[in-house]
């Protein structure tokens, strides 16, 4: 009896679920190609689009996780930014830019690895440590860089970075590769299914044998990866290293995650939806910009669809 | 007498679900009126409808001599009509008083023209309502202070406070000792002289007997009948609610000579440093099922999760098999092979987020390798397969192990959580208030898979609240107070009656 209601509600939720996103995407672009015709399904504008999302989506990416498990990763930009730097330093210490490229990563991870150990340290939630950790690590950029612009490392790096394999630009062979190997990670392994079971109930995943505070700096260290990933994609497409870089990034991160579907309340979200969550955001800054609608606008359109997109998630929620 | 509320052939339709047909209710002044019926019978549904939480499709109800062909919650209010639901609302960061008068507390102007509330006034009157409903707290004592059963006196001393005439309680003996329970009783006696009318909600039999005087059965959003109290049998009221007889047998093995068998599981002096467990040893036989009885706070629920690792333990040593066990967190009791379905499924249960066969797969890929290769790797082979073996071996009501298991009973979903400690082939499986909740027809079915279990040889640890369950199920009935083991009775030496003396302290353990 009950389950009639049931099902009808979630087959409704499943197609939200599924396609809600994508749905939105393609809206976005049907808009775009009748106001603009020609700007956006062109050979110019896809890698454009692509290229510029990318570093939003590695960012969201590590998000994701810290979201999944119910909690947030506020440092993402700081961490970005300071893995650039890092890398951007090696570089000029005369490390070969492919030594620096894997250090710049790591020390993101490292980074992560601080916030979760924090987590679990004091318990206090990932809110507060992260908010904490955020103001540390752009602090700790501005110093190493005395606040001003690092540059000057081999132009193989930043070359590198800007060339394209078959037509598709780097940055987003990388942010493709990190998002696939991350969909198998989520979907496919143990570790993934336990991050998913802790975060729809810590107590539960607790009294299940599932290690609480090893997958909670496992989620935070994935998160600074990402980061990492990210900070050195940035600084090849930017060419310097800038104190202030990605700053404002978080809120992209945790745009894209939540746009992409994933449950504030944790235990919910797919890495696709990230990734459309990202190409949408990415796609509203190209638009309108070919719209010629000052950056301003951008941040109140974000804004309003941040709080659509959960207001709907929820509303289909209690429907339920 | 007077009737205060009448509901006539209310019908509830939900998208695609008839929730209630033609449902015909009516409170007299004065009567205890019990609404009986399975989970998902449509008892909550008929109180929301008449709280004004939910608006009937069809039908009416006559408040005061007014139809009403839907009510909201105000109009439900202003006519004296408020319900106590089994998770309780009172407000903890309030005083008992301000939650007395939450919304309309008396007022008063100081200064001349500064409305302000008036203190003295509220605590008089708050004294006057905690008085009516026996609670001995200051009304200035914040709620949070308070244990369950005072907090229900709040809520109840509330709804005097409203000047309710009608007052809906789900179930409001599910978290209470016996002597909660008793003390409310008293109360519902009390609000019953003064002409208050009481639509009890709850599953247990013996109480309906208690403190009924009508009983009216629903199943499956039906009608079935109203009796009195007095004139009806149990096994009625029983064959009513299901459709069948319940078969009341008992499900310990009496075949069995315990000492006899081998010991598979041992507890030795297990303490934990906040002294609700004090030095506690025992010993589980094979084919055995061990009850722990004692009242709510006793600590029986705090050694066993000393004993899974779930909380932390002073001193003490798990034996299995005769071979000691090192057990520091649930992994490592999961790995020596214990499991523990806990009494709070929702909290500490099932992922809520997870569908039904992702949470009987949980446990085998935790506690063996089950994963495949270096990462680890899950497979949707498995979860469909062990979610299968245990759906038909468990018979787990679901249209599909697909579906999200907060669609599912509460029988269904302690049955997905037994799969899921099954399916990792646990040994030693503590149950924790195992049929809290539950209707009567999954109770029986939990019941008879406890002994099954039993008579495979895996062991069953049972604590339970309810007397009952424990002479239906265990062969061996231990009490607990105050953090220890007071007395332990075989069943055939078990009473209600002697097991609730001992673990109130009526009858001390040296009077054997």
């Amino acid at each position: 009896m009950e389950q009639t209601q049931n099902r009808s509600g979630l087959s409704f939720n499943a197609i939200w679920q599924r396609y809600g996103t994508m749905g939105i995407l393609l809206l976005l672009l049907a808009i775009l190609a009748i106001l603009r015709p020609g700007s956006i399904f062109s050979t110019e504008s896809i890698p454009q689009i692509l290229t510029q999302s990318s570093v939003n989506i590695l960012i969201a990416l590590g998000e994701f996780f810290a979201i999944l498990i119910a909690g947030i990763d506020l440092s993402v930009g700081a961490v970005t930014a300071l893995s650039g730097m890092m890398t951007a330093k090696l570089m000029i210490a005369g490390l070969p830019p492919a030594a620096a490229v894997i250090l710049g990563v790591l020390f993101g991870s490292f980074l992560g690895f601080i916030n979760g150990s924090l987590v679990n340290a004091t318990g206090l939630h990932p809110f507060i440590i992260t908010l904490g950790t955020d103001a540390i690590f752009r602090g700790v950029t501005l110093i190493t860089s005395n606040a001003r612009s690092v540059f000057g490392f081999p132009a193989s790096f930043t070359v590198g970075i800007s060339s394209s394999v078959i037509g598709v630009p780097i940055p987003v062979i990388i942010a493709l590769i990190t998002a696939v190997v991350l969909g198998f990670f989520t979907v496919k392994t143990k570790a993934g299914r336990n991050i998913y079971a802790l975060g729809g109930n810590q107590q539960a995943a607790w009294f299940s044998g599932i290690n609480v505070k090893l997958h909670t700096l496992l989620v935070f260290i994935i998160s600074g990866t990402c980061a990492g990933i990210a900070g050195v994609v940035l600084l090849g497409r930017v060419g310097a290293a800038e104190p202030g870089a990605a700053s404002g990034f978080s809120t992209y991160a945790i745009a894209a995650t939540i746009i992409g579907g994933t449950s504030f309340f944790g235990g919910k979200g797919k890495i696709f939806g990230v990734v459309m969550g990202g190409l949408i955001i990415g796609v509203i800054n190209y638009g309108m910009n070919i719209l010629t609608v000052s950056s301003s606008y951008q941040q109140i359109v974000m804004g309003v669809l941040i709080i659509i997109s959960v207001f709907l998630d929820k509303l289909l929620a209690t429907k339920k | 007498m007077k009737t205060l509320v009448e509901m006539r052939k209310v019908t509830k339709r939900f998208p695609g679900v008839v929730a209630l047909k033609d449902i015909s209710f009516d409170i007299q002044a004065g009567e205890v009126h019990v609404l009986l019926g399975e989970n998902g019978a449509g008892k909550s549904t008929l109180m929301k409808i008449l709280s004004g939480a939910y608006q009937p499709t069809e039908g009416t109800i006559v408040l005061h001599g007014r139809e009403y062909s839907s009510l909201t919650p105000k109009d439900a209010y202003e006519n004296g009509i408020s319900i106590i639901y089994q998770e309780l609302s009172v407000i903890d960061e309030l005083s008992i008083q301000e939650n007395l008068f939450v919304g309309k507390l008396p007022t008063k102007k100081t200064a001349g023209f500064i409305t302000t509330v008036d203190q003295k006034v509220m605590h008089e009157k708050a004294l006057d309502y905690c008085k009516k409903v026996g609670l001995k707290r200051d009304p200035r004592t914040m709620v949070e202070e308070l244990c369950i059963s005072e907090k229900q006196q709040v809520e109840i001393a509330k709804a005097l406070a409203g000047n309710s005439e009608v007052i809906i309680m789900d179930e409001p003996t599910a978290s209470l000792t016996m002597e909660e329970t008793n003390h409310l009783f008293n109360i519902i006696h009390q609000l019953k002289r003064e002409g208050k009318g009481i639509v009890y909600i709850s599953h247990k039999m013996k109480e309906i007997k208690e403190i009924g005087d009508r009983v009216t059965v629903l199943k499956d959003g039906t009608y079935v009948g109203t009796r009195n109290v007095a004139d009806v049998e149990v096994d009625e009221l029983v064959s009513m609610m299901v459709g069948r007889e319940l078969n009341l047998e008992s499900f310990s093995n009496h075949e069995l000579d315990i000492a006899k068998q081998p010991v598979i599981f041992e507890a030795r002096n297990i303490s934990r440093r906040d002294k609700r467990v004090r030095n506690v040893s025992f010993q589980l036989h094979k084919g055995e099922i061990l009850g722990f009885s004692g009242l709510v706070g006793s600590g029986r629920t705090e050694m066993m999760n000393a004993i899974f690792g779930a909380e932390p333990r002073e001193s003490g040593e798990v034996y299995i098999n005769g071979r000691k066990v090192d057990i520091t967190n649930p992994y490592s009791a999961i790995k020596n092979g214990l499991a523990m379905v806990t009494e709070n499924r929702r909290e500490t249960g099932f992922i809520n987020t997870m569908d039904i066969k992702k949470n009987i797969s949980l446990l085998p890929y935790i506690k063996t390798s089950r994963a495949q290769g270096l990462v680890g790797l899950v497979s949707e082979k498995y979860d469909k397969k062990t979610g299968e073996e245990q759906r038909n071996s468990l018979r787990i009501k679901c249209a599909d192990i697909d579906q999200s298991i907060l669609q599912l009973s509460g029988g269904n979903q302690q049955k997905v959580i037994l799969g899921k400690w099954l399916a990792a082939d646990s040994e030693i499986i503590i149950f924790d208030e195992p049929t809290k909740g539950i209707d009567i027809g999954s109770k029986s079915e939990i019941y008879a898979l406890m002994r099954k279990l039993a008579d495979e040889g895996k062991g069953v640890l049972v604590v339970s609240s309810e007397l009952p369950e424990l002479l239906a199920v265990c062969d061996t009935i231990m009490v607990f107070r105050e953090g220890q083991i007071v007395k332990t009775f075989p069943r055939k030496e078990a009473t209600e009656q002697s097991i609730i003396r001992v673990s109130t302290g009526e009858l001390s353990d040296e009077v054997k």
